[in-house]
């Protein structure tokens, strides 16, 4: 008898510990600051906007020519002057939705959160 | 006992398992179609995830208009053609949309966006007799196709399927996720949502819809095997000497920008190329008309964003819509009668 409520405890325990963990693994959010920048499927940079301090830009070239002035301030992130034609990615402005990336296409160039935690994408 | 005490620890091995098992998802993200397009798919191999670019990149080769070898390119080149049957197919569900939008939506205006620049980004405001000159080209009725996809064009008429390649897209890179058994899958084409099936935990997928007037997000709508396509000015846009802003939403009637009290247009449906030609179509025709169209359907949900700063949801689709904590538009729900 008392084994078995051993047992029963045991089990107990045992689903507890299993459920917390497969609950915190499951629910489990990304911290959603993290920003890459990636050049035609390169990743040239990676920055956490929860450790920017200051504000500071600073400049991509793109191998076939022109440039993107990229401004990072705490939380966060956008394209602030592009020579590319169209200048869709200026008028994108700050990569602060979660789930939709600043594309430059003429340049190839991304903008993406690494975990979005809003919205799994963004229809614009 | 002992299989009574085996019992549990074996259901909770199984527990266990079932949590390890739950399948990885993998995301790609690649240029195509003149635009950025992203993958995320649940349970799918890179094999399959590398054949959604192969997929993208051949409709591109056959549906660009910018590119010389397409078959679009060459059949306005040529005034007349033969399409593949994928293309002429594609093509008569874009006329019988244009006609559906009684010409809001219309396949031949591609000299009008051409001559305001946005083709190729070297933007300009063409004068209103370029405009009424370029505008007699522009009538998609005057498009033939036979049952066997051989093309006719009246003189000067050129073909850009660009308003519903993108959708189309998504009901095709859907199609071929389900064939290789995937069974949930997000899909950004450039800003074209579509999802297939729900999340991997049976929710449903959530999908921002941005603020035209801001940089975040309106709120956030619940799909599942639906495609979400908004149309708006906000981001392709230039402005001219004098301060005005142009949009590259064309007026099919008019030629100049279509500004008839829209920021946005979104559409939710089961169909991407519905959606994205409907978006297009609803944003030109202004929020009266694009209402009425919607109560006359009732195939698809819709959101529009008005330039006074209303928000106007179908009740469809209000009922699966989370605001922003921060929203400043009205919200208002379209009537349904």
């Amino acid at each position: 008898m008392l084994k078995t409520r051993a047992w029963i405890a045991i089990v107990a325990a045992a689903a507890l510990v299993l459920g917390l963990l497969s609950w915190y693994t499951l629910t489990k959010k990304g911290s959603g600051s993290v920003v890459e920048i990636v050049q035609d499927g390169k990743v040239l940079r990676t920055i956490d906007l929860d450790l920017v301090a200051a504000e500071y830009s600073f400049t991509v070239e793109c191998p076939e020519g022109g440039s993107n002035t990229i401004l990072v301030q705490p939380g966060r992130i956008c394209v602030a002057e592009a020579d590319c034609p169209d200048r869709i990615c200026v008028h994108q402005g700050w990569l602060s939705d979660g789930a939709a990336p600043v594309v430059c296409m003429p340049h190839r160039l991304v903008l993406r959160l690494k975990d979005g935690e809003e919205a799994d994408a963004v229809v614009r | 006992m002992p299989r009574g005490k085996l019992m549990l620890p074996a259901l909770l091995l199984c527990l266990l398992l079932c949590a390890c098992g739950k399948a990885a998802e993998r995301s790609v993200g690649f240029f195509a179609m003149d635009t950025y397009m992203s993958v995320r798919a649940v349970g799918a191999d890179e094999e399959t995830l590398a054949g959604c670019r192969s997929l993208a990149e051949e409709l591109e080769a056959k549906l660009s208009v910018t590119d010389a070898d397409s078959e679009i390119a060459a059949l306005n080149a040529a005034g007349r053609g033969i399409l593949s049957p994928e293309t002429a197919e594609l093509l008569r569900r874009a006329l019988a949309l244009c006609g559906e939008t009684e010409g809001a939506l219309d396949v031949t205006v591609y000299p009008v966006v051409r001559a305001w620049g946005f083709t190729a980004g070297a933007y300009r405001v063409p004068t209103s007799e370029e405009l009424t000159q370029l505008l007699q080209a522009v009538d998609y009725r005057g498009v033939e196709i036979t049952g066997e996809g051989s093309v006719l064009l009246p003189p000067g008429v050129e073909l850009d399927l660009g308003s519903v390649a993108k959708g189309y897209a998504g009901d095709r890179l859907c199609a071929y996720l389900r064939e290789k058994g995937v069974k949930s899958a997000i899909l950004d084409l450039g800003g074209n949502v579509q999802a297939l099936g729900g999340k991997a935990d049976g929710s449903p997928w959530r999908v921002g819809i941005r603020d035209p007037d801001g940089d975040g997000m309106l709120g956030v709508v619940s799909i599942r095997d639906e495609a979400a396509v908004t149309s708006g000015g906000y981001e392709r846009f230039f402005t001219d000497a004098e301060g005005r802003v142009w949009w590259h939403i064309i007026d099919p009637e008019t030629g100049y920008p279509a500004r008839n009290g829209l920021l946005s247009v979104t559409v939710v449906g089961p169909e991407g190329l519905r959606c994205d030609a409907l978006s297009t179509a609803l944003f030109i025709m202004g929020q009266e008309k694009a209402e009425a169209f919607w109560r006359a359907d009732r195939g698809f949900e819709l959101a529009l964003v008005t330039e006074d700063g209303v928000l106007r949801l179908t009740p469809g689709l209000y009922t699966r819509f989370e605001p922003a904590k921060d929203l400043r538009c009205t919200l208002e729900v379209i009537p349904d009668a």
